[in-house]
Order: structure tokens, then C-alpha cells, then sequence
């Protein structure tokens, strides 16, 4: 009888050692699920220099595709396990919904109605991105307000392609909106005279501009007629996987703020004093087991792919062929937007 | 229990009992997929029903015949899209046929210039991707048409230019409704003189001076209604002002590359239909003809085609089809057709893929039966009557 009940006794303690664990840490089926694949699978855009880009070997580079490979090293161990899934725009949201890929991490604009109707969660921003058009330097233009009349080519089911409508009307102005399935398709037509101009994000066009015949008889207009915050989305349920998502994101802006880089990760790690540094690397604070995480999970990201000034520098950049300023995708104390909770 | 083995037996009971099986399975499966999705959907947090259609589309179109404007609801998009999609196939129809006829009948013409270069384009067609056609089309138009600034123009009042075809409209429309309506009542006139002279000829053998009555009724007159209607109207002529010309209407160029392409794809494979109808009538049935003296004209024209047709309507009637379902390759050019706006850009605003998709496949199946009952009555009329 003793001996039943010690048994019981100890099923009951395991049963409640297992349940503190479980609420704990919330079952994550995403999470799980990358780990039993052993890679990340990131839906990213079709192909968008600086952004999101594969050279002819297929490697696959930009500040979105930056992104994935930090949240692999995460929660991996290593950037290099990430499985590129180049989505369109009219696929993107439904390969997120239908479960093929953990995130999307492309150059998509945070929108309420996206995030009230599509099921679709937006896990911060790591591109502020201003929409603007790009037009022949013979046509004269100087902002959008001189597109008057002008035939404007625009990817179709775009923010762009409502944002242009919207633009031109409440100006009175009378422009025709040439709606294509694909940016590709609609920056060929522009290039082969269709339109007179061709409207998308800031990024992308400086991105698209080297794609033209000739990129110096274009000019890309300089004052965007929208803000397109862009960010990693995720779909809803799973808020432990949406914590991940969110806070390597944070990370990697946090990392550039507190003075920690790819070069020196290994020193600040080791010596720094700096208690914040100190749970971002994983140190001290457990934060990675938090999440169910190892807790040198920002450490790897940093390490293998670098802080966000880094990834920003080296792929739409000052070091890269787009040479876009910070502007507002500078931190907040230099007088950008760009801005983490602390890592407390 | 004899009874029940000879009522189980029973062939009629046996064809209800599988047809109501499949009925049964098929609504089963239905509902099965039905609840499936829409449970699935709201785990998944997204949104479901037919509401949005009643929210404003926000969406500029540039080919628009319904009068729809950015402001208008998505319901008003799709009838835009349905719209575009019903225009282009209609006309790529009737063209295509009319091309597929002449090649057909050039493909057997005994001259033989005529003959290869029928056989040569339709081999040609045949092997080739209707994609190809569409953008050999889409971007051969648009490189071979000038900016608008250097329009061509058509006696001033019209302009060409890579833009489209920029057309004068009439500020009112009233006129032109006076037009059509006597143009019908006289095209109606003759069909009415045509019948009474045919019926004449049965019972007296003579001759009516049709030709003339058919000059009149059915080009002078529609010719003076329409100068008539032209004249009395104010016209919203085009003018260059900017980047290119305002006012009137404007034909955009993806129309015409997606109505070429459809057509000259299209009147390949309608060729050789034709030429397989032609080549089906007996031999027997062109001597006969021609020993009765007729000219080989009216050969074709009297004996063959009539017979040929019943052979070549079905497959015409699966080529029509075809061209429906081909139009909607007109959303790799950006004609806004029902793919392209509807399940183009009213998805990706709304994110309601099922019933979007659900849409768009029940337009198109609601146009195609609309076609094949078409076609349907017509092979019943033209078919061999025996008595």
C-alpha cells in the first residue's frame, strides 16, 4: 500500500513538474516543427536587389532575406539553415496561411485591414518605407503632382496600386493606372514606354532602377506620397513563435543601439559590463530559455549575420549598389525612427 | 425474398440506386470540403463571407465600359472584369472564325502558294505556346507604336500612340440610339423583302430585284444614320495636353494584343477544323455539283459548307470554349480582365481567396454553358433533317 502511494505520490510530482514547464513555456507547433525539419522556411520576394535577391549560384541576399538568416542562427544555431520560398504577391499571403512557410519577410506594408481580416500578425518593422514614382528625366516631373495625366504602371493588388488611386484623386488629378500581376512585369512595361511612370516603394525602385535599358535617363521622384512600414509577418496562433519572431528582430536593432557588432560580439560577451549587453548575449538572464531557445540565441544571430546597422550597410546601404541613406530607418537616438522595448 | 431478389435485380432499380449513391457521395464530399475550409478559416482568424464585396474598391481601371469608377464597390469591379472578359471573348470569336474559315478553305485551294502558306501558318500556330502570343503581341505593339507626343493621327480627331487608341466620343449619346434603332428596323426590312422574294421565286420562278433592295437597305440607309446621328452630336474630341492626349475614348493597346493574339492563335486550329469539315463531304457530292453546272463558288458555298458545318460544330463549339478560357491570359499584359481585377487585385485587398476563386470559376462557367447552349441549338438546327 506504502508503496503505492509513494509511487502515486511521485506520479503526482512529476505530473506537476511537467505542467509548471508547461505553462512555462506555451506549446509552440512552428517552433517544434523548424527544429524537427532542422531549417527555417522563409517566404521572401521574388526577387528584389538589396532586399531580397539570388545571384546565379542561388544564394539569396537583402535585409529581408538578412532577417531570416538571423531568426535561423536564433534558433538554430546557424544562419545557413534557411529554405528561401520566392513568394509573388498574389501568393504571399496564402502560402503564410496554409502553414508552408514560418514568416513571410518581404517587403510587404503593415496594414490594419491585413492584420484585421487575413489572420496575419506584423512583428515590428524593419524597413520605413515611403512609396514614390519613377519617371524619364525628358518628362520634367518634379513630384507626383506633375503626373497629371501621366499613365502610371503599378503591380496589381499592391498598397501602391491603392495608394496611387487614392493619391491622384483626392488631387483631381486624371491619371491612368495600368494594373500588371507582377513588379516585373510592370517595370518592363515602363521600360518598354507603356507608362510614364512606375510607382513602388523607395527600396524597391532604387533596387529596380539598375534594371533598366539605360538607369540614367531615370530619376526617382524624391517625396513619397505614402509611409509604408514593412516588417516579418507571421500568422495567428502560436504567440510563442510570434515572440521569437518579434524579439530577434528587436534584437538585432537593440544590438546596433548598445554598441555590438558582428566583429566585436565575442569580447562584449566576455567582458562588458553593460547588464542589457549582457542579457542580449545571453550571459546572464536566461532569456533565450524563455523562449525556448538556447541562450546564446541573439549571440549567434549577431555573430553570424550582424546588428541591423550591419545587415542595412551591406545590402541597401552605403556598402551596397542602392545607396539608400538611414533617414527614418535610422535609430531613434541619431534621429531615426527605429526603436526596441529593452531587453529587461 | 424472391420478390426482393427480382426487385434488387431490377435494372431501373439498380440505375436509381447509383445515381442516388453518387448524388449522395458528391453532396457528402461538398459539405465534407465546405465545413472543412470554413473551419479551418476560422482557426486560421481570417475573415469569410461575401461582405466585402460591398466594400469600396479604392482600384482604377483604364478600360472600363460599365461606367464603374474607383468609388464604387468591389461587386461594381467584378461586373468591370466580367465585362472585359465577355468583350474580348466575343469579338476574338467571331474574328477568329472568320480568319479560321479563310485559312481553312486556303489550306485545299489547288493553288499552291496558297495552300502552303495556309499549311505553314497553321503548323506554325499549332506549336507554339499561346503565351508567346500574347507577349510577341503586347510588346511588338508597344515597340512599334510611337510616345504620345509623336501620335499618329487619323484625320485629326484620332490618335495612335502606345498609349492606345484614342478616340473621339459623343458628349450625348441619344443620337447615336436613334441610329441603331433604324439601322435594325432596315436591316430588319430586308430580311422581311429577302423571305416574301424567296417565296415568290417557290411559286412563280421569278426573280426579284433583291440586290438593289439590299444596297439600300443595308448600306444607304445605315450610312445616312449614322452621318445623320454624327452631325446632329457634339463630339469630345482628343487633345494633347501633357503627358498624353485627353478626353474621348481610348482603346489600350492590352485589348488589342490580347484580341490578336486570341485570334490568330485561335484561327489555326479553327483552319484545320474547317478543312477536316470540307474534307468530310463525299467527293461524289463537288461532281455532282459540278455536273449540274454549278461554279465552284457556289459549289463550296451550296453543297459543301452546308454539310461540312454539322461535322465541324462541335469542335468549333470546344475551340470557342477555349478562347473564353484563354482570355484570361490577358492578365500576364495587364488586360483587366476578370483574372486580372478580381482575382488579382480584389484578392490580394481582401485576402478572401475561396470566394473570390469560387467567383471568378463560376463566371466562367456561367459564360462557357452560355456558349455551348449556343452552339448546342445551332447543330440541332443545322442538322440533317431525314424524312
Amino acid at each position: 500500500m506504502t508503496t503505492f502511494r509513494i509511487l502515486g505520490a511521485a506520479a503526482f510530482l512529476a505530473a506537476g513538474v511537467s505542467m509548471a514547464q508547461a505553462q512555462q513555456l506555451a506549446p509552440s507547433p512552428t517552433l517544434d516543427a523548424i527544429k524537427a525539419r532542422g531549417n527555417l522556411e522563409c517566404g521572401v520576394h521574388l526577387g528584389l536587389p538589396g532586399f531580397s535577391f539570388a545571384n546565379d549560384k542561388g544564394e539569396w541576399s537583402g535585409l529581408d532575406v538578412d532577417y531570416c538568416k538571423a531568426l535561423a542562427a536564433a534558433v538554430l544555431g546557424d544562419a545557413g539553415k534557411v529554405k528561401f520560398t520566392p513568394t509573388s504577391v498574389q501568393q504571399r499571403w496564402p502560402i503564410l496561411q496554409s502553414g508552408q512557410v514560418d514568416l513571410l519577410s518581404r517587403n510587404s506594408t503593415i496594414t490594419f485591414s491585413r492584420n484585421a481580416t487575413l489572420g496575419l500578425n506584423f512583428q515590428g518593422i524593419n524597413f520605413y518605407e515611403g512609396q514614390t514614382f519613377i519617371v524619364r528625366k525628358s518628362a520634367n516631373a518634379k513630384t507626383a503632382a506633375d503626373l497629371d495625366g501621366a499613365s502610371v504602371c503599378v503591380a496589381a493588388g499592391s498598397t501602391e496600386e491603392k495608394n496611387a488611386a487614392d493619391w491622384f484623386r483626392e488631387r483631381n488629378l486624371k491619371t491612368t493606372i495600368t494594373n500588371f500581376q507582377k513588379n516585373d512585369d510592370a517595370i518592363a512595361a515602363y521600360d518598354a514606354g507603356r507608362c510614364d511612370a512606375y510607382t513602388a516603394g523607395v527600396g524597391a525602385l532604387a533596387g529596380q532602377r539598375a534594371k533598366l535599358k539605360n538607369p540614367e535617363e531615370h530619376v526617382i521622384l524624391t517625396q513619397p506620397i505614402s509611409n509604408d512600414p514593412q516588417g516579418p509577418v507571421t500568422r495567428w496562433g502560436d504567440e510563442r513563435w510570434q515572440l521569437i519572431v518579434r524579439w530577434v528582430l528587436n534584437g538585432m536593432i537593440a544590438a546596433e543601439a548598445l554598441g555590438v557588432t558582428s566583429k566585436n560580439v565575442d569580447e562584449m560577451k566576455a567582458n562588458s559590463k553593460n547588464s542589457e549587453v549582457r542579457r542580449l548575449l545571453g550571459a546572464e538572464g536566461g532569456f533565450g530559455a524563455m523562449m525556448g531557445l538556447s541562450n546564446d540565441w541573439m549571440y549567434n544571430a549577431i555573430k553570424q549575420v550582424g546588428n541591423y546597422g550591419e545587415s542595412y550597410e551591406r545590402t541597401v546601404g552605403m556598402g551596397s549598389p542602392l545607396k539608400l541613406e538611414r533617414g527614418q530607418n535610422q535609430l531613434w537616438l541619431k534621429g531615426g525612427l527605429l526603436f526596441t522595448p529593452p531587453f529587461q | 425474398m424472391s420478390s426482393f431478389l427480382s426487385f434488387i435485380n431490377d435494372k431501373r432499380v439498380r440505375d436509381w440506386f447509383y445515381q442516388i449513391a453518387l448524388i449522395l457521395l458528391l453532396v457528402g464530399l461538398t459539405v465534407f470540403f465546405v465545413r472543412n475550409a470554413s473551419e479551418n478559416m476560422v482557426k486560421a482568424g481570417i475573415a469569410s463571407g461575401f461582405d466585402f464585396l460591398w466594400r469600396t474598391s479604392g482600384i482604377e481601371v483604364p478600360f472600363v465600359l460599365t461606367g464603374y469608377t474607383q468609388s464604387d464597390d468591389i461587386f461594381a469591379l467584378f461586373w468591370v472584369g466580367v465585362a472585359n472578359t465577355m468583350l474580348v471573348t466575343v469579338i476574338a470569336i467571331v474574328l477568329a472564325t472568320v480568319l479560321g474559315f479563310a485559312i481553312g478553305i486556303a489550306r485545299l485551294s489547288s493553288h499552291w502558294l496558297l495552300s502552303t502558306i495556309a499549311g505553314a501558318y497553321i503548323e506554325f500556330v499549332r506549336n507554339i505556346p499561346l503565351l508567346f502570343f500574347v507577349l510577341f503581341w503586347y510588346f511588338g505593339v508597344i515597340a512599334a507604336l510611337p510616345q504620345p507626343r509623336q501620335s499618329i493621327g487619323l484625320f485629326g480627331v484620332a490618335f495612335l500612340n502606345n498609349r492606345g487608341l484614342t478616340m473621339p466620343l459623343p458628349d450625348a449619346p441619344g443620337n447615336f440610339r436613334w441610329a441603331a434603332l433604324a439601322i435594325f428596323a432596315s436591316w430588319l426590312g430586308y430580311w422581311l423583302a429577302s423571305a416574301w422574294a424567296r417565296r415568290r421565286k417557290d411559286r412563280t420562278g421569278q426573280d426579284a430585284p433583291l440586290l438593289a433592295i439590299g444596297i439600300g437597305l443595308i448600306v444607304v440607309v445605315p450610312a445616312l444614320a449614322i452621318a445623320w446621328a454624327s452631325l446632329a452630336t457634339r463630339w469630345d474630341i482628343p487633345v494633347l495636353r501633357g503627358f498624353n492626349y485627353r478626353g474621348g475614348f481610348v482603346v489600350i493597346p492590352e485589348f488589342v494584343a490580347l484580341l490578336a493574339a486570341l485570334v490568330t492563335y485561335t484561327a489555326g486550329f479553327i483552319a484545320e477544323i474547317v478543312r477536316g469539315g470540307i474534307e468530310s463531304v463525299a467527293r461524289g457530292q463537288t461532281e455532282a455539283a459540278s455536273a449540274l453546272g454549278l461554279r465552284p463558288g457556289r459549289t463550296l458555298s451550296l453543297v459543301v459548307i452546308p454539310q461540312a458545318l454539322r461535322v465541324m460544330t462541335p469542335p468549333l463549339t470546344n475551340q470557342y470554349l477555349n478562347v473564353l478560357k484563354n482570355s484570361s491570359f490577358g492578365a500576364a499584359i495587364a488586360y483587366p480582365d476578370v483574372v486580372s481585377l478580381f482575382m488579382g487585385s480584389a484578392l490580394n485587398n481582401t485576402g478572401q481567396a475561396i470566394e473570390i476563386i469560387a467567383m471568378t470559376l463560376a463566371v466562367y462557367l456561367v459564360i462557357g454553358l452560355a456558349v455551348s447552349a449556343l452552339m448546342n441549338w445551332y447543330n440541332a438546327r443545322i442538322a440533317l433533317v431525314t424524312r
